[in-house]
């Protein structure tokens, strides 16, 4: 294969000769990569800024949190997603926020159980406890879902529970919340931590999951809005520096009220204002 | 005693055909049921709206088609090219010939996020092309080349040595030989591969998200990003939350893609086929 990829390479040089670099950053366009959870919010915010702003591109890519942090730090786009607070490595890098999230512990809807204390999720996800029978429910093999390296849930959850990744004793790993939703409605022994909106919103049409309280204060979107619920974080777009030009528009028409119908309709909560 | 046997040996065969015949409909069959309602004309031919739930996939389309044209413009004359030096230049036990064939059989079993990746760090990063149609097409060259090269390859050694012999004995030049005699017969061979090759990129998930990426606007250049119609289904069913009916229609579109573009280069191929007893 060495000699096809050298032809490859050499095939890829000759046509970009022919392309000739239209595609770099220009002043009309701005890139964004990040967390897939927020990625559809910002496309959308990023299609009605282009129609106020004719002839300005707003490109939105994903990959993840962990991406848009490396990329914004090399300078490789204008604006990063950080569906989560920066930490405490990251002070290079300006957060806004502009939605909330709440993420909730899921379990199947035929699931008896109805409240878990954090001392039980944290023994189910070391594996100390393997059965439901152990915490109130039937005789069923606990299926703990974990979220993958790099997710801003995974980092939530962990921080929330103190626990190390290390630690955890994971049945089935994913990516995205929708991918946990359809997990845990598949599987009747399975847990697992979504965002609320989302589960909220499958758990209305009828996907067979439900949400648990968290110390006593319900899952649900108003009790995020509130600053209630203990597992809540922001959705960010993050800069290096204080931004600037186009970049600076766009991250105060996102922090706007002009969108709140769009955060909503990506079942996030709009920022209190 | 012969007959039971035989006949459960007829039974498991049947068996074993009806059951992979089944599992195709029953999948055809659950995308229709779902995706029908969704599915419509204004569907093609309109922007996606509200992060894909509703309106069209008219851009995705078009962004899937232009990847699938770059990534074909690549591979075709490359992998003919390099498929032709493995059967007819170089000896077939040749130490060299058979290292590019192993490699070419590891590179064909490297899972496509490999190859997103590596198109991400080489077209995207190093040669400055960015998220753009023209880095995910080049990326799934390089992921549809080994398995084009060796199906090819394949087809050309299948050819007898009795044709090349007779050909030399008329006098014809090598190059004559290949596109008369040789690539005519192994036209079916080539169809094949470019269409495993042609499936498998249509239906390529990962190895475009970092390199063609998610806009979902109407790429306007091959210079744009531009989503893959497998990215949008992807995104629809495992990000977008209510994007379920959608990400249905848009699988059924995408099958109906696969299929016409396969009975496209079958056509092709036979067309192909037929010319070749009159070939001058």
């Amino acid at each position: 294969m060495k000699a096809s990829r050298w032809f490859e390479q050499l095939a890829a040089v000759t046509i970009l000769a022919g392309v000739a670099g239209v595609a770099s950053a220009s002043n009309d366009r701005l890139v964004l990569t990040g967390s897939s959870t927020v990625a559809p919010l910002v496309s959308e915010i990023g299609k009605r800024f282009e129609k106020q702003n004719p002839g300005i591109r707003v490109d939105v890519q994903t990959g993840g949190s962990s991406r848009g942090v490396a990329d914004t730090r090399s300078g490789l786009v204008n604006i990063g997603m950080v569906s989560r607070a920066l930490n405490s490595g990251e002070h290079d890098l300006v957060a806004h926020a502009i939605a909330m999230d709440g993420v909730g512990i899921i379990l199947h809807r035929s699931n008896p159980v109805q409240t878990l204390t954090d001392e039980q999720v944290k023994a189910i996800y070391r594996g100390q406890i393997t059965h439901w029978s152990e915490v109130g429910g039937k005789d069923v093999r606990i299926t703990v879902v974990n979220k993958a390296e790099g997710r801003s849930t995974l980092e939530l959850f962990l921080h929330h529970f103190a626990l190390k990744n290390s630690e955890i004793k994971a049945q089935v790993v994913i990516g995205e919340n929708q991918q946990g939703i359809k997990t845990v409605a598949g599987n009747p022994g399975a847990v697992g931590y979504v965002s609320i909106g989302t589960a909220e919103y499958e758990a209305a049409r009828g996907t067979p999951i439900k949400l648990l309280p968290m110390a006593g204060v319900a899952a649900t979107v108003d009790n995020i809005r509130d600053g209630r619920f203990p597992l809540s974080r922001p959705l960010n777009l993050v800069t290096k520096g204080a931004p600037t030009g186009l970049a600076k528009r766009f991250i105060e028409f996102a922090r706007s009220g002009a969108v709140n119908d769009l955060v909503e309709a990506q079942f996030f909560v709009p920022l209190a204002r | 005693m012969h007959t039971l046997s035989d006949r459960a040996f007829t039974l498991s065969i049947w068996g074993a055909a009806a059951l992979g015949a089944a599992a195709f409909l029953w999948l055809l069959g659950d995308l229709a049921w779902h995706g029908m309602a969704h599915l419509s004309w204004s569907f093609l031919v309109s922007e996606p709206l509200n992060a894909g739930r509703s309106g069209g996939i008219a851009p995705i389309l078009v962004s899937t088609l232009l990847i699938l044209a770059v990534a074909l413009a690549a591979a075709i004359p490359l992998g003919l090219g390099a498929a032709i030096w493995l059967a007819e230049y170089t000896r077939r036990s040749g130490a060299l010939g058979r290292s590019i064939r192993l490699s070419l059989d590891v590179l064909a079993g490297i899972p496509s996020i490999v190859f997103g990746l590596f198109g991400n760090a080489f077209f995207c990063v190093f040669l400055g092309l960015g998220f753009s149609i023209l880095s995910g097409g080049l990326t799934l060259a390089c992921m549809i080349l080994p398995i084009f090269i060796r199906t090819s390859e394949a087809g050309l050694s299948a050819v007898s040595d009795d044709w090349r012999h007779n050909a030399a004995a008329l006098g014809m030049t090598r190059a004559s030989v290949l596109w008369h005699v040789l690539l005519p017969a192994a036209a079916p061979a080539v169809i094949c591969g470019l269409m495993l090759g042609i499936g498998r990129a249509t239906a390529e998930t990962a190895a475009l998200i970092f390199t063609s990426g998610y806009v979902d606007r109407m790429p306007e250049s091959l210079s744009d990003s531009g989503r893959a119609l497998a990215v949008h289904i992807y995104d629809l069913s495992m990000n977008v939350t209510g994007g379920d009916s959608a990400a249905y229609a848009s699988a059924l579109v995408l099958i109906v893609l696969i299929v016409f573009i396969n009975t496209g280069a079958l056509a092709l191929s036979d067309r192909w086929l037929t010319r070749r007893i009159t070939a001058t």
